[in-house]
C-alpha cells in the first residue's frame, strides 16, 4: 500500500510539472469555433494573421454536446473568449442578462444583411450579435417512393390538404408517408410546428408579446393539423421519441418517405445511402396562403470579459465579409451579395433557397424557452392521447400568458 | 495463510450448488454484457449499417475503420492520458485523505461527530448546476483553470465525500478487539490504524478506489467547462467531438467507448485478489 | 479514545472539502435570495418556484424515480454479490463482467439504451417480436406507462455494479471462523446468509443505500440524454428541473432557490440517517 502511495505521489509530481496552461497573451483573440467548420476556421484564421501579423488567432474547437451550458457558465464567471459561435435564439437570453458587448459599430454593410436575420439578434436599440449563417426547414422527400405511391415526383404537393393526400398514398407496406417530430429537443418541434400555425395566420404570443394566443382557432388547427400525421397513422409509432436526427436515419432506412428538415440533411443522406432518390420541396401553406418558416443560423458574439475586444472587432469585419461568410457558412450566409456565390447554385439547394424569404425570427420574450417548453409540453400531450388539441392548447395558453407579466 | 486455507477447507462451507451458480452467473453475464455486445458490434459496422430497419445483428461488412479514426486519426489517444493522471490525482489523494477522516469517524467519538459526518456529504448533495459557476470563478482565481491540478481539486468533491462515508462503514466492521490488543503491545492511534485496519479493510479500500477512480473517469461537465483545450480534456469530450451539428459518427463514439471501458475492466481483472478478504488471512487466530 | 484526537483525524479532510464547497454554497444561498440585478427579494424565489404546476409533478415523479431505483439496485446488487462470493471458475471473469455497466460512459449508456428501446430501430423490439413474445412492437419510450420504468431499469442496470462491489468487499472480510461455528451447528447455505452473512453486511448494505438515494436524487444524465424529461413531464424529476432553470431558461436564481430547498431536504435526510444509524456495531 505504501509503495502504491509513493508511486502515485511521483508520478503526479511529474505530470503536473508537465502540465501546460494555455495563457493567452494580450495581442490574442480567442475564438471559440464549432468543431463542424473547424478546418475552415483553422482557414481563415491563417489568412487573417498573415494580413495582420500583429495579432494571434487561437481556436478553441467547442462541441454541441453541452454548448449552451459551457457558454452560459463561462460568460457568468467572466472567463469567456473573445469571439464565441452561438445560435441566433441564444443571443437576447446574454443581451438581456448584460453578458455580451453590443456590435452596432462592428458590423459592416448593414442593409446587405437579410432583415430577419438582424432582427433575430437586436434587442433594445442595440445590435448584440453579428449572424453569419442563416436557414430554414424545407421538406425532403424520397422520388421512388413518390412513383410508386402513383404521385409525381416532380410535382410534390403546395397546399396542407395535396400533402394530406400524399402521406396517405405513400403509408403502406411499412412505410410511412410524412414522419414529423415528437421528442427530442424542443427546437425539433418547434421549428416544425410553429410555421403552420404561421401560416394559418395564427401564433404563440402576440406581436407586442402581451397575450398568449396559442389557442386561437388559427393556432389549434394548425396544431391538429401537425398533430394529426401521428394521430392517422401517417407518422412512425416512434414519434414521441423522434427529433429530426431520428427522422433523418427512418428517412435513410426508407420507412419513412418524407419529413421537414434542413438542407444539412442531404449531404448526410447521400453520404449513408446514395441510392436514395433525393428530392426537395418547399413546405406547403393552406389554400390560398403563404408558406412560413423559422428562421435558424448562427451569430458571433463578443462577451463583456472579452480581454481583447478591439483585435476582435477587427476580426469579425474580416469574417464577414462576402467572400469570408460565403466560405464559412454550413447552411446559407445571412449576407444577400454572399447568396450570389457559386457555391450556392446547386439544385438541390433551390427550394431551401425559396424558404429563406419566408423565414421569420421567434420572439425575443425573455422567457421565450419557457413559452416554448409549456407549448411543447402541449404538443406531447396531445400525442400521447391525453387531451385534445383544443384542451392542450387552452392549457398551454393559461401557462404562457403566466409567463408573460 | 495456506494453514488457515486448508482448515478452512477441511470444513467445506456450504455454498450455492453449482447449477444455481451456473445459472446466476449466465443470467449476471448476459445483462451486464448485452447492451455492451451491442456497442461492441455497432463499433465494427460501417456507417449504413449501423441504422438499419430491422436491426441487424452482426455486420454484413466489418470493418476496423472506426477504431483507425479513434486511435490515430484524433485526439483520444492523449485524452486517454489526461484521464489517467487526472482520475489517478483525485483517486490517490482523495484515499489519503479518507483513510484518515474514516478513521476517527469510526475508531473515535466525539462532539458533534453526526454533524461533521453530514458536512462530509455535502459536496455530493449539491446540484451541479449550483456550483459550476462559484466553482469556475474559484479556479480563476486560483489559475487552475485548464490545468490538471485544477480538475483533479474539483474532483475531490466528487471523490472524497464517498471515500470518506464507505470507508468509515468498511473500518466499522472490524472488531475492536484488535486494535485493543495493539494497544497493548504499545502501538500508537496511527500505528493502529496502518498496520491493523488498514491491512484488513483492503478490500474496502480497493471498491472505494474503484468507485472514485471511475466516476472521474466518466465525468462530463466539469471537465466540460474546465478543460479549454487538448493538453487538459478527457476522455468523455473525446467522446463528445465525435459530434458535429447535425451528425454523429455512431461507429468513432462505440469504438472510443470500448477504448474507454475495456481498459478499465481490465485494470480491475488484474488487480481481482485485492478482492480477496483480509481477516480470513489468519489475523484471529491466537 | 480522547475526544481530541478523533477530530484530529477527520479534519484535513472537513479543510479541504470546506475549502472548495464553502463559495459555491453561500453563492447559491445568495443567488436564491436576489433577483437578476443582484437586489435582495427575500422569499420571491422560492414562491415562483413552488408556483407551476410542474414543480409538483417533478417531485412526484422524482419519489418514484428514487424509490424503484435503489430498490432494485440494492436488491441486484446484493444477489449479485452473494453470487460473486462464490467459489467457482471463472470467477474473476465474471466479476470484471459485472463491472461493465457501471464503468460505461453515462452518455454513452444512455444513448445506447435508447436506441435499443427505439420502436422501429430497437433490438429489444426486434428480438421479442423475433420469438413471439410480443405481437406488436411496443412504444417502451413514448407511452406513459412505460417511460418512467424503463427508465428506472437502465438506472438499476447501470449502478447496481457498484453495490454488487460494495457489498462483495463487505463479504469478503467476514470471518471465516462464524462460518465454520455455522457449519458445525448444522447449518446450510441459505441459514447462513440469513444468520451470519446479510447482519454482516447490514453497515455496508445501509450506507450504499444512502449513497444510492443521494445520487438518484442528483441524477441528470440518464434521463435527461434519454427523454430530455419528457413525454409531457412523465419523466421530469426535480434535479433535471434545477438544470433546465439555470441553463436553458437563464434563471440562475430561481434554480439556486430550489437547490437550497433541494439541498436542505437532502441534508435533513442524511442527518436523520446517521443519528439513527451512527450507533450500529460493526462487528459480530
Amino acid at each position: 500500500m505504501k509503495s502504491l502511495k509513493l508511486v502515485c505521489f511521483f508520478a503526479l509530481s511529474v505530470l503536473s510539472s508537465v502540465a501546460t496552461t494555455t495563457i493567452a497573451r494580450a495581442g490574442d483573440v480567442v475564438w471559440w469555433a464549432p468543431n463542424w467548420g473547424e478546418e475552415r476556421a483553422r482557414t481563415l484564421a491563417q489568412k487573417f494573421m498573415a494580413a495582420n501579423p500583429g495579432t494571434t488567432v487561437k481556436i478553441e474547437i467547442t462541441v454541441s454536446n453541452g454548448l449552451p451550458e459551457r457558454v452560459l457558465t463561462a460568460l457568468r464567471s467572466g472567463t469567456g473568449p473573445d469571439i464565441i459561435e452561438v445560435q441566433h435564439g441564444w443571443v437576447n437570453g446574454y443581451a438581456q442578462s448584460g453578458l455580451i458587448l453590443p456590435l452596432d459599430d462592428t458590423i459592416q454593410d448593414k442593409q446587405d444583411y437579410v432583415p430577419a436575420a438582424i432582427d433575430y439578434v437586436g434587442w433594445n436599440g442595440k445590435l448584440w450579435a453579428i449572424p453569419y449563417r442563416i436557414e430554414t426547414h424545407g421538406i425532403i422527400y424520397n422520388k421512388d417512393h413518390f412513383r410508386e405511391a402513383g404521385l409525381d415526383p416532380g410535382k410534390p404537393p403546395k397546399t396542407w390538404d395535396e400533402l394530406t393526400t400524399a402521406a396517405k398514398a405513400l403509408t403502406k407496406n411499412g412505410r410511412y408517408g410524412f414522419g414529423i417530430t415528437g421528442g427530442g429537443e424542443v427546437g425539433n418541434t418547434l421549428f416544425r410546428s410553429l410555421p403552420f400555425i404561421w401560416m394559418n395566420g395564427g401564433d404563440i404570443i402576440t406581436a407586442d408579446m402581451t397575450k398568449a394566443v396559442v389557442n386561437s382557432p388559427e393556432a389549434v388547427k394548425a396544431v391538429e393539423f401537425y398533430t394529426n400525421f401521428y394521430k392517422q397513422g401517417l407518422s412512425p409509432k416512434s414519434t414521441l421519441e423522434n427529433d429530426g436526427l431520428a427522422l433523418r436515419r427512418l428517412f435513410i432506412a426508407g420507412t419513412v418517405s418524407a419529413y421537414q428538415s434542413g438542407q444539412f440533411d442531404l449531404p448526410a443522406i447521400q453520404k449513408e445511402n446514395p441510392n436514395v432518390k433525393l428530392g426537395a420541396m418547399t413546405i406547403p401553406a393552406p389554400a390560398g396562403k403563404q408558406t412560413a418558416a423559422v428562421l435558424g443560423g448562427w451569430s458571433y458574439v463578443v462577451p463583456k470579459s472579452a480581454k481583447n475586444p478591439e483585435e476582435a472587432r477587427k476580426f469579425l469585419q474580416f469574417l464577414n465579409t462576402t467572400e469570408n461568410q460565403g466560405y464559412y457558412t454550413d447552411t446559407f450566409p445571412a449576407r444577400m451579395s454572399s447568396i450570389k456565390l457559386p457555391r450556392f447554385d446547386d439544385p438541390m439547394l433551390k427550394p431551401f433557397a425559396e424558404m429563406l424569404p419566408y423565414g421569420r425570427p421567434v420572439p425575443v420574450h425573455k422567457n421565450w424557452v419557457k413559452i416554448v417548453q409549456a407549448y411543447f409540453d402541449g404538443i406531447q400531450r396531445i400525442l400521447l392521447g391525453d387531451q385534445t388539441a383544443k384542451e392542450s392548447m387552452d392549457q398551454a395558453n393559461e401557462e404562457i400568458q403566466a409567463l408573460l407579466k | 495463510m495456506r494453514a488457515s486455507a486448508s482448515i478452512a477447507q477441511s470444513f467445506r462451507r456450504p455454498g450455492l450448488g453449482w447449477v444455481a451458480t451456473l445459472l446466476g452467473s449466465a443470467v449476471l453475464v448476459f445483462i451486464c454484457l448485452f447492451p455492451f455486445l451491442w456497442m461492441g458490434l455497432s463499433s465494427i459496422k460501417q456507417l449504413n449499417e449501423l441504422y438499419t430497419i430491422p436491426p441487424q445483428w452482426w455486420p454484413d461488412h466489418p470493418t476496423l475503420a472506426n477504431y483507425y479514426k479513434v486511435l490515430f486519426e484524433s485526439r483520444i489517444p492523449r485524452y486517454f492520458l489526461n484521464s489517467i493522471v487526472i482520475s489517478v490525482g483525485s483517486t490517490g489523494l482523495a484515499l489519503i485523505l479518507a483513510v484518515f477522516a474514516a478513521n476517527g469517524f469510526a475508531r473515535f467519538r466525539f462532539r458533534g461527530q453526526s454533524f461533521w459526518q453530514a458536512c462530509i456529504l455535502v459536496g455530493q448533495l449539491l446540484p451541479t448546476a449550483a456550483i459550476i459557476v462559484p466553482l469556475f470563478i474559484t479556479l480563476k482565481v486560483l489559475g487552475l483553470v485548464n490545468t490538471y491540478w485544477g480538475l483533479i481539486l474539483v474532483y475531490m468533491i466528487i471523490t472524497l465525500p464517498l471515500s470518506v462515508w464507505m470507508l468509515t462503514s468498511y473500518f466499522r466492521a472490524i472488531p475492536r478487539e484488535l486494535d485493543e490488543a495493539a494497544v497493548i503491545d504499545g502501538a500508537s492511534r496511527v500505528g493502529i490504524l496502518f498496520r491493523i485496519i488498514l491491512p484488513l479493510s483492503l478490500p474496502g479500500i480497493a471498491a472505494v478506489l474503484v468507485y472514485s477512480f471511475i466516476t472521474t473517469w466518466n465525468e462530463f461537465i466539469f471537465a466540460l467547462c474546465f478543460a479549454t483545450d487538448s493538453s487538459v480534456k478527457t476522455l468523455p469530450i473525446g467522446l463528445a467531438e465525435f459530434s458535429t451539428e447535425f451528425n454523429t459518427d455512431w461507429g468513432a463514439v462505440m469504438a472510443a467507448s470500448m477504448v474507454m471501458t475495456v481498459p478499465i475492466a481490465l485494470l480491475f481483472l488484474v488487480f481481482q485478489k485485492f478482492f480477496v478478504g483480509g481477516l480470513t488471512a489468519g489475523a484471529t487466530k491466537g | 479514545m480522547k475526544s481530541n484526537a478523533g477530530l484530529a483525524f477527520v479534519l484535513p479532510a472537513l479543510i479541504v472539502l470546506f475549502m472548495l464547497v464553502a463559495y459555491p454554497v453561500t453563492y447559491t444561498g445568495w443567488l436564491s435570495v436576489t433577483n437578476d440585478q443582484g437586489q435582495f427579494t427575500g422569499l420571491q424565489n422560492f414562491a415562483d418556484v413552488l408556483r407551476p404546476r410542474v414543480t409538483m409533478q417533478a417531485l412526484w415523479n422524482t419519489l418514484w424515480w428514487v424509490i424503484g431505483s435503489v430498490f432494485f439496485q440494492v436488491l441486484l446488487g446484493v444477489a449479485a454479490a452473494l453470487l460473486l462470493n462464490q467459489n467457482f471458475v471463472g470467477r474473476a471473469l465474471v466479476r470484471s463482467v459485472t463491472l461493465i455497466p457501471w464503468v460505461i460512459p453515462s452518455i454513452v449508456a444512455a444513448t445506447t439504451w435508447a436506441w435499443m428501446f427505439h420502436t422501429e430501430f430497437g433490438i429489444i423490439n426486434y428480438m421479442l417480436t423475433s420469438a413471439g413474445a410480443l405481437d406488436e412492437p411496443v412504444g417502451w419510450l413514448t407511452r406513459s406507462s412505460t417511460v418512467m420504468p424503463a427508465m428506472i431499469g437502465i438506472n438499476v442496470w447501470k449502478l447496481f455494479p457498484f453495490v454488487a462491489i460494495m457489498v462483495l468487499a463487505a463479504l469478503q472480510s467476514i470471518p471465516q471462523e462464524l462460518y465454520e461455528a455455522a457449519r458445525i451447528d448444522g447449518a446450510n447455505y441459505w441459514d447462513e446468509v440469513r444468520h451470519i452473512t446479510l447482519p454482516q453486511i447490514r453497515p455496508v448494505i445501509m450506507a450504499v443505500t444512502l449513497l444510492l438515494v443521494i445520487w438518484a436524487l442528483n441524477a441528470i444524465t440518464i434521463i435527461y440524454a434519454v427523454t430530455r424529461g419528457g413525454p409531457a413531464n412523465r419523466t421530469l424529476i426535480t434535479p433535471i428541473q434545477i438544470f433546465r432553470l439555470a441553463f436553458e431558461n437563464v434563471e440562475f436564481n430561481q434554480a439556486a432557490a430550489l437547490s437550497v430547498m433541494f439541498f436542505a431536504t437532502v441534508m435533513l435526510i442524511v442527518l436523520v440517517y446517521i443519528k439513527t444509524f451512527a450507533d450500529q456495531p460493526g462487528e459480530s
